[in-house]
C-alpha cells in the first residue's frame, strides 16, 4: 500500500491564558494591526521524520513563559534545539499576500513605446503586515521520562497514565492550567503522547544574553503528520491564527481532514487599497474564511530547491536560502550549495517544495486536530492583488477620451472585486488618494456608491444549482414512487 | 426488447448525482475547475470502452446503438475520476482513465471484472505515477453536504438494491470510530461528528463500495465482505495513520470477491436485472 505521507506530529502551543478575545477585524483608519492571536510554526517532513519549529515572540516577563506540547516520542537532547527567531521573520516576509502595482501609459503619448507590451509596467511590491506572535504558558503532569536545558530553555518530557495526575503535576510544579485543558489531555494520553513542557531557564537566559526568547525546534520520527490544535484552544474562546510554513521534499501539503482552500489571488483591486493593503488583505481573509469555515488557506506555494533559480515572482524579499533551509531543519539537503547544484543531475533528492497555510480557528469548527498529507503538486501559487495607476498628463485626444471610458469601467470592476473580496463597501474604506484625480468621473468615490451594495456574482450560479438540485429529487422521489406501484 | 416498460436505468441517477456533486463542489466548495482533466478522463473512458467492447463483441460497435449501452458505466467511472483524483499533467489523466476502463476488459475471473475500476484506477495511478493524489479533505464537512450525499447516495444505492454493503461498511466503520475516539480516546463527540461527516467517507460509502458489479454475489458474503473492508480501513487509519484507506483497501480487498463467490454461491448480478425482475413481478401479477 502506498505509504501515505501522513506523519507526524504535533505541537501545539500552549499559552495564553489572558488570550486576547478575538475583536473581529475591521478596517481601521490608522495603520491598525489586524491580526489578533498568531502563531507561526515550520513544519519539515519527509517519510515518517517530522521538525516543528515553534516561535515565540512571549512578549510579558520571561519567568512566566512556559509551553506543553504534545509529542508523539520522548524526544532524546539532540532533537531539541533553539533556532534564530529571524528565520520566522525571513520566511513570512518571503510568502506574505503581495500587492503589485502597474502604471498605465498616457495613451495621448503613445508614438514612440506601443509595443511595450500594452500599458504595464511593473512596478512593485508591498507587504502586508507581519504576523504577529503571540505565545504564553502553563503546564501539567507525572512520569518525567527526560530533562534538559536547551539553550535559554528548562524542557521536561513527561508520560502520563491519566488527565488528573498530569494536571496536578503542573500545577504542583507552579504550571497555570487553563480551564478546560484537563479534558483535552486525556485524549492525548490514552493516544500514547508524550508532553513536552517548557519553561525559561532565567540564569541560562541571562547568560546567553539573548532579550527574546529564540524558537524552539524538535524533531521525532513518527507517522503522524498533524498539529494539535486542540489543546491550545483550551483556554481560549475566540478565533486564533496560526501560520505553518511547511516544507517537503515532493510537494505542497494540505489537510485530510478540513479543506485546503486557495485565497483568491491575482485580483484587480481599486489604486486606494495602496494605503491600506494590510487591512485590505486582514478583511479579504476574514470575509472568505467566515464564507468557508472548516478550511485552511493556501497563502503561498512554490519550489526552493537550491537547483531552482525562480523562488518566487516578484519576489517581495530575499527567498530562503540554502542555510535558512538547513535552519529550519530540511535535513535531506547536502552539506553546502554547491554539491547540491553538482547533484541535481543525477538525483531529485534535495528537491525542496515550500508551502505556507493560514490557519484560523476556533473550538466550534475545529474539533480535531489537523492532519496533514504531502502531495505530488508542485504547482507554483502565491497571493497576489493588482493595482494600476491611471495614466497622467494631458489626455485631450482622441485615444484620450477612449482611455477614459476603459478606465471607469476598469474601476467598477475593481470596486465590485472589492466587495467581493472583502465584503465591504467604499465608504468603509479610509481612502486616502495621494494624487490628483484626472476625473471626478472616473473616480473611485462617484463608482464606488454604486456597488456597495451589489450581490456576490456567484450567487446566480448557486440559484441555479440548487434549483436544478432541488427539481432532480424531486424528479427522482416521483420516479421511485411510480416504480412502487 | 419487449412491451413491458423499462424502469429507468439506475446508471442514469448515479451519473446524475455525480455531476451535482461535481457542480457542488466548483461552486459552494470554490474547487479550481480542471476542465482539461475532465474532458481527457471522459474522452479517453468513453473511447476505450468502445473499442473493448467491440473487441468483445467481435464487431465494431455503433456508437448509437452501443448493446448494453457500456458508455453509462464508462461515464460513471470516469466522473469518479473527475470528482477523486487530482493532478497536474494531461498524460497522467489519460493514463488513469485507460487503467480504469481497461481494467475492466484485462483483469476478469469467470466473467466478472475483479476490480472497481475507478478504485482501481485512481489507486493504481496514484501509486505507478507518483504524480497524482487523492484530496480526502475536499469535502470538507459542512452538515449541507452531509444530508446531501446522504439523501442522494441513498436512493442511487436503494435503486440498485445493494443498501446492504453500504449499511454494513458505514455502521462498521462508524462504530470503530466512535468506540475509539469517543469512548475510548475521551474526545468530544464533535470530533467523531466530523470523522463520519466528511464527504470523501461518504461518496465512498454510496458511490463506490456499493458497486454491484464488483462485490460478492451471495447476500451474507456481501455483509462480511463490507464489514472487513470497513474493519481493515479503520485499522490503517487509526493506527497507522494512512489516509483514504477505505478506497486502498477496496481495491486490494478485491481479489477476494471471486474467493467469496465460490464458497457462497448466488446469482451475478446483471444491470438489466432489474427489467428482468420488473417483468417478473407483473406476469406473477
Amino acid at each position: 500500500m502506498k505509504k501515505k505521507i501522513s506523519a507526524a506530529l504535533l505541537l501545539l502551543t500552549f499559552a495564553t491564558h489572558d488570550v486576547f478575545a478575538f475583536c473581529g477585524f475591521y478596517v481601521s483608519k490608522a495603520d491598525g494591526t489586524l491580526t489578533n492571536k498568531t502563531s507561526q510554526v515550520i513544519l519539515v517532513r519527509d517519510g515518517d521524520r517530522t521538525v516543528i519549529t515553534m516561535s515565540n515572540d512571549f512578549k510579558g516577563d520571561v519567568s512566566d513563559f512556559a509551553m506543553v506540547v504534545p509529542v508523539p516520542t520522548v524526544l532524546k537532547k539532540s532533537d531539541i534545539k533553539v533556532v534564530e527567531a529571524d528565520l520566522f521573520q525571513r520566511l513570512n516576509d518571503y510568502s506574505k499576500p503581495r500587492l503589485v502595482e502597474y502604471y498605465d501609459q498616457n495613451p495621448c503619448q503613445r508614438y514612440y513605446d506601443r509595443q511595450e507590451s500594452a500599458s504595464l509596467s511593473e512596478v512593485v511590491v508591498k507587504n502586508a503586515p507581519g504576523v504577529s506572535v503571540k505565545q504564553k504558558k502553563e503546564e501539567y503532569k507525572v512520569k518525567v521520562e527526560a530533562t534538559y536545558t536547551v539553550g535559554e530553555y528548562d524542557i521536561v518530557i513527561l508520560s502520563a497514565e491519566e488527565s488528573n495526575g498530569l494536571y496536578k503535576w503542573l500545577t504542583a510544579n507552579k504550571y497555570k492550567i487553563p480551564k478546560g485543558a484537563e479534558e483535552v489531555l486525556e485524549p492525548y494520553i490514552k493516544s500514547n503522547m508524550k508532553f513536552f513542557v517548557v519553561k525559561v531557564n532565567i540564569e541560562e537566559q541571562e547568560n546567553l544574553g539573548f532579550e527574546q526568547l529564540r524558537p524552539l525546534q524538535i524533531k521525532f520520527n513518527s507517522p503522524k503528520f498533524m498539529l494539535p490544535i486542540r489543546l491550545g484552544m483550551a483556554n481560549a474562546d475566540g478565533d486564533q491564527d496560526m501560520i505553518v510554513y511547511a516544507f517537503t521534499r515532493n510537494g505542497r501539503i494540505e489537510s485530510t481532514n478540513y479543506r485546503t482552500m486557495q485565497m483568491p489571488t491575482s485580483k484587480n483591486i481599486p489604486l486606494f487599497v495602496n494605503t491600506n493593503f494590510g487591512s485590505f488583505y486582514a478583511n479579504t481573509f476574514q470575509h472568505q474564511w467566515s464564507q468557508q469555515q472548516n478550511s485552511l488557506f493556501l497563502e503561498y506555494a512554490w519550489d526552493v530547491s537550491p537547483s531552482n533559480y525562480v523562488k518566487c515572482d516578484p519576489c517581495v524579499s530575499e527567498p530562503p536560502n540554502f542555510e535558512d533551509l538547513k535552519k529550519a531543519g530540511v535535513w535531506w539537503l547536502g552539506k553546502d550549495a554547491y554539491n547540491d547544484y553538482v547533484n541535481q543531475y543525477e538525483t531529485q533528492k534535495q528537491n525542496v517544495f515550500f508551502t505556507r497555510l493560514h490557519v484560523r480557528y476556533n473550538r466550534k469548527n475545529y474539533a480535531q486536530d489537523i492532519v496533514f498529507q504531502e502531495t505530488p503538486n508542485r504547482e507554483n501559487y502565491q497571493v497576489r492583488y493588482i493595482i494600476t495607476h491611471p495614466a497622467t498628463g494631458d489626455l485631450n485626444c482622441e485615444a484620450g477620451k477612449t482611455y477614459l471610458k476603459t478606465l471607469k469601467d476598469r474601476r467598477k470592476k475593481e470596486m465590485e472585486m472589492l466587495v467581493q473580496l472583502t465584503g465591504k463597501g467604499y465608504d468603509d474604506w479610509d481612502v486616502v488618494m495621494n494624487h490628483e484625480e484626472i476625473s471626478k468621473e472616473v473616480s473611485y468615490a462617484a463608482l464606488g456608491k454604486k456597488v456597495d451594495s451589489k450581490a456576490n456574482s456567484n450567487e446566480a450560479g448557486k440559484g441555479v444549482f440548487m434549483a436544478s438540485a432541488a427539481l432532480l429529487g424531486m424528479v427522482s422521489l416521483i420516479g421511485a414512487g411510480r416504480r412502487k406501484k | 426488447m419487449t412491451g413491458i416498460p423499462k424502469p429507468p436505468d439506475a446508471r442514469y441517477f448515479q451519473m446524475t448525482f455525480q455531476l451535482l456533486f461535481l457542480s457542488y463542489g466548483l461552486l459552494f466548495l470554490q474547487w479550481k475547475a480542471e476542465w482539461l482533466n475532465y474532458i481527457l478522463f471522459i474522452i479517453t473512458g468513453l473511447i476505450l470502452q468502445w473499442i473493448g467492447d467491440s473487441f468483445l463483441s467481435k464487431k465494431i460497435i455503433h456508437p448509437f446503438h452501443w448493446e448494453n449501452e457500456g458508455w453509462k458505466s464508462a461515464l460513471i467511472s470516469c466522473f469518479s475520476l473527475c470528482l477523486l483524483l487530482k493532478t497536474n499533467h494531461w498524460y497522467i489523466c489519460i493514463f488513469a482513465a485507460a487503467l480504469t476502463v481497461l481494467s475492466k476488459y484485462v483483469i476478469r475471473y469467470k466473467g466478472k471484472h475483479i476490480f472497481n475500476p475507478s478504485a482501481f484506477g485512481i489507486i493504481a495511478t496514484v501509486i505507478i505515477t507518483k504524480d497524482a493524489w487523492l484530496s480526502p479533505g475536499q469535502w470538507g464537512s459542512g452538515a449541507v453536504i452531509f444530508f446531501a450525499v446522504c439523501c442522494l447516495g441513498f436512493i442511487v444505492a436503494s435503486k440498485v438494491q445493494k443498501l446492504d454493503i453500504t449499511l454494513a461498511f458505514l455502521i462498521t466503520f462508524a462504530g470503530l470510530l466512535f468506540a475509539r475516539q469517543v469512548v475510548y480516546l475521551d474526545w468530544s463527540i464533535d470530533v467523531f461528528l466530523q470523522s463520519v461527516s466528511t464527504g470523501s467517507l461518504l461518496l465512498f460509502s454510496f458511490f463506490m463500495i456499493s458497486d454491484p458489479k464488483t462485490a460478492p454475489n451471495h447476500p451474507a458474503a456481501r455483509i462480511i465482505w463490507a464489514v472487513l473492508i470497513a474493519a481493515v480501513a479503520f485499522y490503517l487509519s487509526a493506527f497507522k495513520w494512512m489516509n483514504s484507506t477505505p478506497i486502498y483497501v477496496l481495491v486490494f480487498a478485491a481479489p477476494l470477491v471471486p474467493l467469496f463467490d465460490r464458497i457462497m454461491k448466488s446469482v451475478k448480478f446483471e444491470w438489466n436485472q432489474q427489467a428482468i425482475r420488473a417483468k417478473s413481478k407483473v406476469i406473477s401479477i
